[in-house]
């Protein structure tokens, strides 16, 4: 016989009835952990609020720009009496900084923080969302319906609906006026500038960005103070999309730097003279060099006056012209200077520069180079951001390109084939090129924050004012 | 609970919501310019779902506190706390935008993922663990009264014992306390009435030497010492081989205490298993209540400070 | 041959002649001659295993003459020196494993076999005595179990069959190791034994002896004597009994005084004596709250609570339960419903019940006037009841004073007019059963009406395989309708369960009730029709379902299990914690309890189709609904019994404090707890249709379920059962 038969009641009467009421450890240790750990959330934001650390409640790390703010949430989130929410208001942000207006006819001014969106960790503020600009761009209105340009008015983003740049949309062509064959100077050259040698001339040899220091390689050595004048000369406009370009844009082609080792100025046949003319010069400033160039050149030598054909350019079988013309030093000179304009207009100058002759005068005209510095007038290239590639990569028409007239500005897809709205490709949102403010309008603030206060708390916030117009 | 196929609904209703919630997240950034946000409308959306969801999980809790409140029946309340807590997860990460945010958006975060993780391990543990128990432990009991129980099974031994080999001379067995509302009030045999001080069927000193011995020494200790895994009774090939041996020196007569002392035997090991089963079947919830309690607490503030500023 | 033709023939000598088919021991007895013998007696069968009575009847063998039939011409002799030394080695042979004296030649020096023994002069036996003893079972409280005094002569086993038909007693193992056992060799005390003592009437020897009761507690109160057999033998009611007998018992019968306002037995107690009055006056009353448990939501809508309260019929109205004006107790009169409190009596009998069956008190009774009583164990008791001159007074006190409450009380007798009472009061007989008796047999003739008076009736179908229970009557509850109404046959066997008493109307009566009230025939034919329904259908069921566990663990017997899917149940207490709440924090469901498949059938009502509960109820107020939902009425006494004996530990007591009356301090009041008995009531007070622990269940895995259909396919394929030892 077994101990017992188990059944129903014999088991049921070994359990105490009030078992339940009764606490076990379990449920005491879930009772005390739920307790325990609750009370540890509360203790913990107590002492945030007591230590007045607000961080805890901060969304996210703010900005580098802004992580002196961290603490400091009565900075930007403003306390109105009535209202309970505490939003950033664009006040705030006109305090430090001034965020001059896109357009002057946009029908819609967006808040500074429904872009500049802040808590997101260290990252760029001016690195705002494509749907920031697309709210307009995706459909654009305009003040009284009138653009005073032409684009395209339903632009999704860098990658959708983007129209092709404009220089290379309109098919104007380059404007500049220098005559030059890319594909000639990109062929390998039997001459250098020290005598018979073959070279090959890079692209960089005549095309760098300002703070570049290398000495050329077939110029002068840049100067410091060159370097301040290509600077200026490259930004001779002020440029509304950057308020401090530095090395974005190639400096501008310098006859001294870049053509004057193979192409001298000659003027003279008879080589009389060891240095061409003076180049950046009017011509009247260059006839005048010439007139005095040659009379100098008389009164030294009297006996040039007369002139003895070479022997040696008879070689033609014609028959001789006089051998021998006295002419007065006066005479001399204008026929001397008379044949090295000749040489300069026809020849030398007007190899690269364009000259007209307008009827009646003496002396031609040179047009202005009228070189472009920047291709894209709404848009920010920086060719230093791209040093890592080769120049024709982009630019591959160089290589081809024999008229000045051929625009060498690679077009949108170029760009596209690594700026591309993906993972492990180049930024494509809107901000990489574009700038909402017009930073051309920028007006200077005036600070306010003393080194405590943004340390130890900003007490007092100055009570809202309305935002001047245009001051987003 | 086990899920099967009665969680039908609500599976398809979680997979249904989960597929517009992903379509959502995936559209809305379309529109506002600031993309995904947990402060954007549909942002905030997300999170009143979600923590609407936490909540109502969490208030499970609560309706098992107040079972006979017709609220609906709590296992529809665990279907919606099981699927719906589940739910809360993605739909946070859609709030937050697969972003932590600052100190109390991470600690949160932190907190939801331990509640999911524990209540998912949980979930599993009840799909295997009630089976086991069932297959391994035919005599359980229950978990609170193993203790009260195990005494029971003590005083059985020594009764038995005690039966055909006289009095032991060890503590007096009835000095445990019934509780109130037990035996007497429930009209059970009082269990002192079952087995009389004097042996019924009394052997000599020297037939009751090996069980005597063998109880005092080795039994008796391992039944009143709760908890000492490595007692070679503790384990049930060893503890038949023991019984074998012990019946091979003991009078045929004694048999039958014998048998009945391997089944208290047995009944013991079986209980120890059934609360090392417990201990699991229940142990995540020391973690996933607590936790859960002190995200809805954290949750709270941060719904007030985030919708403040 | 005939039956009645007479035989002829010769016993030691002398010629005799006995009807055929005797047997030559009652040949010889007929005739003045005695043949020893152990093993027969005149009730019970001869079977012829002592072989004490061996004569010679002139064969080669020895006859063993209780079991002989006698022959024409048949030359007997009982008292040759060779048969006398048969005799000698038999009885020395069973004395040597004789412990002598054994407990009845030490209580009583009437020992027939030491007796014999003497008588043959048998002083030390010559054979070896056997070595292993037998042992004792001391468990009965009333009888003594010695098995080595036992001597195999069965007639303890015939008087407990045959006799009393419990079938308690049988015989197990063989050679050494045969012995008598009750049951399946349990415990005498642990067995169905009903303790009627026919076996220890019936033992020859020490092996059974009557275990002598303790004397009643006279305590030190000078107004408690023990009364002498010569005080008692001068009252009416105990004309006619043995002075011996009673000197025998004596201690337990004391006269005692009680004054006026005292109390003389709480409702409740345990108990076992009954009280005569002798003098005075007294008053029986209920002095729980007569109200049942009811469990309510305390509010409307979502957040409402639930409460137990204790609530009368008129406020909470139950099935049925409005026409019950009486409150059956263990006295001559029934309780008022509204009006709990009666008087009784000098010659008054109480606690009846309590002192045969040893049932609670089921009433308080204070002493109106200075009393004079008799408390009496339940031998004396016995000896009361079998008194003629006392069973004809309480008779009449009977007809006088209960009958018309007793049969109106049953709610379909409740228009009997008083000239038919009148009627009925001449002719019902109170009919008294021992436990097991059967009172009335499945297929025989149905000849009368019976009305339980004390105890409890079991109603029973045999089919082939066994019994089935289909019901269990008592106080109030009739039956034999079914017989008479219908063809005349019973359709079931009645049995007495414990001590009972019955009112039987004969079936001349019966007819003439239901001719001149058509309305009583009318309910008695729905309730005839209603009741064979149910039989039917229960029998239905066990003939469907042949599974043994199923069966052994009564799920069969269940309407409504409470099962926890054991798969998905994560032991949360969820659902004990609900029940707990709905109850005020009184649970009535323990998640503990057998496995079925892989359910755990927990400890919570089942609704049983044989609700052993209803056992033994003192005032009977644990009932079944007509969907028969088990019950508790209005004046539950909070005695525990029905805990006690539901075999599931479903029942659990529900305490509530009272407001009553400062014994100490009169006019004040003071708060009692009393107890309620109360079990699952599947929450159905309230307007929701789950109870409270499915409901409260969080994973899926506490249902209420008909064990019968949701184990349907179960029971068709009869798994591999996953069940505890």
């Amino acid at each position: 016989m077994a101990r017992f038969t188990r059944t129903t009641k014999k088991l049921a009467q070994r359990i105490d009835l009030q078992y339940f009421k009764r606490s076990s450890p379990f449920r005491r240790w879930r009772f005390l952990l739920s307790v325990g750990l609750t009370a540890l959330a509360v203790v913990w934001l107590a002492w945030q609020t007591l230590a007045r650390n607000n961080r805890a409640y901060s969304s996210g790390q703010m900005a580098t720009a802004h992580s002196l703010l961290a603490t400091q949430c009565a900075a930007c989130h403003v306390s109105r009496t009535g209202v309970f929410r505490e939003h950033a208001t664009n006040q705030a942000c006109l305090e430090c900084h001034d965020g001059p207006l896109h357009h002057a006819n946009q029908v819609f001014a967006p808040d500074c923080a429904s872009c500049h969106v802040e808590h997101r960790g260290p990252v760029r503020l001016a690195a705002t969302s494509d749907t920031n600009c697309t709210q307009c761009h995706g459909s654009l209105q305009a003040k009284g319906g009138s653009f005073s340009f032409a684009v395209d008015r339903n632009i999704e983003g860098f990658h959708s609906r983007h129209p092709e740049f404009a220089a290379l949309r309109s098919g104007k062509g380059d404007s500049g006026t220098i005559r030059l064959n890319h594909s000639v100077h990109l062929r390998k050259l039997r001459v250098s500038p020290n005598g018979p040698e073959e070279i090959q001339l890079d692209c960089d040899d005549c095309h760098r960005t300002p703070g570049d220091k290398r000495p050329w390689r077939f110029g002068e050595t840049p100067s410091d103070r060159d370097e301040a004048q290509l600077r200026t000369a490259a930004m001779e406009k002020p440029d509304p999309l950057r308020p401090n370009p530095t090395r974005a844009y190639m400096a501008p082609i310098n006859y001294s730097k870049h053509c004057a080792a193979c192409h001298l100025l000659q003027f003279d046949t008879k080589k009389r003279f060891t240095e061409g003319v003076p180049h950046g010069k009017q011509p009247r400033e260059i006839h005048e060099f010439l007139m005095n160039k040659y009379q100098g050149h008389i009164a030294n030598h009297p006996a040039d006056l007369r002139t003895i054909p070479m022997p040696d350019q008879n070689l033609t079988g014609k028959p001789a012209s006089p051998l021998a013309q006295n002419l007065s030093p006066p005479q001399w000179v204008d026929e001397q200077v008379a044949e090295a304009e000749k040489i300069l207009w026809r020849k030398t100058c007007n190899q690269c520069h364009t000259l007209s002759f307008p009827k009646g005068a003496s002396l031609p005209e040179v047009a202005p180079p009228n070189i472009p510095v920047k291709w894209m007038l709404h848009a920010a290239f920086d060719h230093n951001a791209h040093r890592m590639m080769t120049c024709t990569s982009c630019h591959a028409g160089a290589t081809t390109s024999q008229l000045t007239s051929d625009v060498l500005l690679p077009g949108i897809q170029n760009c596209r084939q690594c700026h591309r709205p993906v993972l492990d490709a180049a930024e494509s949102r809107c901000f990489e090129c574009h700038t909402y403010h017009d930073w051309s309008k920028e007006k200077p603030v005036k600070g306010r924050f003393t080194s405590q206060e943004l340390l130890h708390g900003i007490a007092t916030f100055p009570q809202p004012r309305d935002a001047e117009p245009g001051q987003r | 609970m086990l899920i099967d196929e009665t969680h039908k609904k609500w599976r398809d209703f979680s997979l249904v919501f989960l597929l517009v919630a992903t379509a959502f997240y995936c559209w809305y950034p379309m529109r506002p310019p600031q993309g995904r946000n947990g402060g954007s409308a549909v942002g905030i959306a997300f999170g009143i779902i979600g923590s609407a969801f936490m909540v109502f999980a969490g208030l499970l809790g609560a309706r098992k506190k107040f079972p006979v409140w017709r609220l609906g029946p709590a296992q529809t309340w665990m279907r919606g706390h099981l699927w719906l807590g589940l739910l809360s997860l993605p739909l946070i990460l859609f709030h937050g935008a697969f972003r932590f945010g600052g100190t109390l958006t991470t600690v949160l975060m932190v907190l939801l993922v331990i509640v999911i993780v524990s209540g998912v391990f949980g979930a599993v543990l009840q799909h295997y663990m009630p089976r086991m128990m069932t297959r391994e432990v035919p005599l359980e009991t229950i978990f609170e009264q193993i203790d009260s129980v195990r005494a029971q099974l003590l005083e059985e031994a020594d009764k038995s014992v005690a039966a055909v080999c006289g009095p032991l001379g060890v503590m007096a067995v009835g000095s445990r306390k019934l509780p109130a509302g037990g035996y007497s009030e429930r009209g059970g045999a009082t269990p002192a009435a079952a087995a009389a001080a004097t042996p019924a069927l009394a052997l000599t000193e020297e037939d009751s030497a090996p069980l005597r011995s063998f109880y005092l020494r080795q039994m008796r200790p391992h039944l009143e010492k709760p908890g000492a895994g490595d007692h070679p009774l503790a384990d049930p090939g060893k503890a038949s081989g023991i019984f074998e041996e012990l019946r091979k020196r003991v009078p045929p007569m004694v048999q039958e205490t014998v048998e009945d002392l391997e089944d208290i035997c047995e009944e013991e090991r079986q209980l120890r298993r059934q609360a090392r089963l417990h201990h699991w079947l229940h142990g995540w919830l020391l973690l996933h209540i607590p936790v859960s309690l002190a995200l809805l607490v954290l949750g709270a503030v941060h719904a007030y400070k985030a919708l403040r500023f | 041959m005939s039956p009645n033709a007479l035989v002829e023939l010769t016993i030691d000598g002398k010629r005799v002649s006995v009807p055929a088919g005797t047997t030559v021991f009652d040949a010889a007895r007929m005739n003045g001659i005695s043949i020893p013998t152990l093993c027969h007696q005149q009730n019970e069968t001869p079977v012829g295993v002592c072989r004490v009575c061996v004569v010679d009847v002139g064969r080669p063998i020895y006859a063993a003459s209780c079991v002989r039939p006698v022959e024409p011409g048949l030359v007997v002799t009982t008292n040759s020196d060779k048969v006398i030394q048969a005799r000698r080695t038999l009885l020395e042979l069973l004395m040597s494993d004789h412990p002598t004296p054994c407990l009845r030649q030490q209580h009583s020096r009437d020992c027939e076999l030491e007796a014999l023994a003497k008588q043959a002069g048998i002083t030390q036996p010559r054979f070896a005595r056997r070595t292993v003893a037998h042992g004792n079972d001391d468990s009965s409280l009333a009888i003594a179990v010695n098995f080595d005094a036992c001597i195999l002569c069965d007639r303890c086993i015939r008087g407990c069959n045959e006799v009393r038909g419990n079938f308690v007693l049988g015989r197990m193992g063989k050679g050494a190791q045969a012995g008598i056992a009750f049951d399946h060799n349990l415990q005498m005390g642990d067995s169905s034994c009903v303790s009627c003592g026919e076996c220890m009437v019936s033992c020859p020897t020490g092996a059974l002896t009557n275990k002598k009761t303790l004397p009643i507690d006279v305590g030190p109160d000078h107004s408690a004597k023990i009364a002498e057999p010569d005080e008692l033998l001068q009252l009416p009611v105990f004309k006619g009994v043995s002075g011996t007998f009673l000197e025998l018992n004596k201690g337990a019968i004391v006269r005692r005084q009680f004054r006026r306002g005292e109390i003389i037995c709480k409702e409740g107690e345990y108990g076992s004596t009954a009280f005569y009055i002798l003098e005075g006056k007294s008053q029986v009353s209920i002095r729980s709250p007569i109200a049942h448990v009811k469990t309510q939501d305390t509010a409307r809508g979502f957040l409402s609570k639930m409460v137990s309260t204790l609530a009368r019929r008129k406020e909470h109205p139950r099935e049925e339960e409005a026409n019950r004006r009486h409150i059956p107790i263990d006295a001559p009169a029934d309780l008022a419903y509204e009006n709990p409190v009666a008087e009784m009596g000098p010659g008054d009998l109480f606690g009846e019940m309590t002192c045969m069956s040893f049932y609670p008190r089921s009433a308080t009774v204070r002493a109106l006037t200075d009393c004079t009583m008799y408390e009496m164990n339940r031998n004396v008791l016995d000896i009361l009841q079998r008194n003629k001159t006392f069973k004809e007074r309480l008779d009449s006190t009977y007809r006088e004073r209960a009958l018309s409450n007793h049969l109106r009380g049953v709610p379909i007798f409740a228009e009997i007019t008083d000239d038919f009472l009148d009627h009925l009061r001449k002719t019902v007989e109170l009919v008294r059963y021992a436990p097991g008796q059967v009172i009335c047999k499945q297929d025989d003739p149905a000849r009368s009406f019976y009305l339980v008076r004390i105890g409890f009736v079991k109603v029973s179908e045999t089919y082939p395989g066994g019994e089935l229970v289909l019901a269990y009557l008592s106080r109030g509850n009739y039956f034999g309708e079914i017989g008479l109404l219908g063809g005349g046959m019973r359709t079931a066997t009645c049995t007495a369960l414990d001590h009972v008493e019955v009112v039987r109307i004969n079936g001349e009566d019966f007819k003439q009730m239901i001719e001149r009230f058509p309305q009583i025939r009318r309910g008695l034919e729905a309730a005839a029709q209603e009741r064979l329904q149910q039989n039917r259908d229960r029998l239905a069921i066990v003939r469907s379902v042949p599974l043994d566990h199923f069966l052994a663990q009564g799920l069969m017997e269940a309407q409504s299990l409470l099962i926890l899917d054991l798969e998905k149940c994560t032991r949360c207490d969820a659902c004990v914690r609900a029940c707990a709440d709905a109850h005020n924090g009184v649970t009535r469901l323990v998640r503990e309890g057998l496995r079925f498949d892989k359910y755990l059938v927990a400890t919570s009502c089942r609704q049983c189709r044989d609700p052993l509960c209803m056992v033994g109820c003192p005032v009977g107020s644990i009932r079944r609904r007509n969907s028969l939902e088990v019950i508790i009425e209005d004046w539950c006494i909070g005695c525990g019994l029905c805990a006690k004996n539901c075999p599931y530990g479903n029942i659990n007591l529900h305490p509530f404090e009272v407001m009553e009356d400062d014994p100490i301090q009169p006019r004040r009041k003071m708060a009692v707890v009393k107890q309620k008995a109360t079990s699952c009531d599947l929450c159905s007070d309230t307007k929701y249709k789950e109870p409270s622990c499915v409901y409260a269940c969080p994973h899926d895995a506490a249902h209420r379920v008909d064990p019968t259909t949701f184990f349907a396919d179960k029971l068709g394929q009869a798994p591999g059962l996953t069940l505890k030892r």
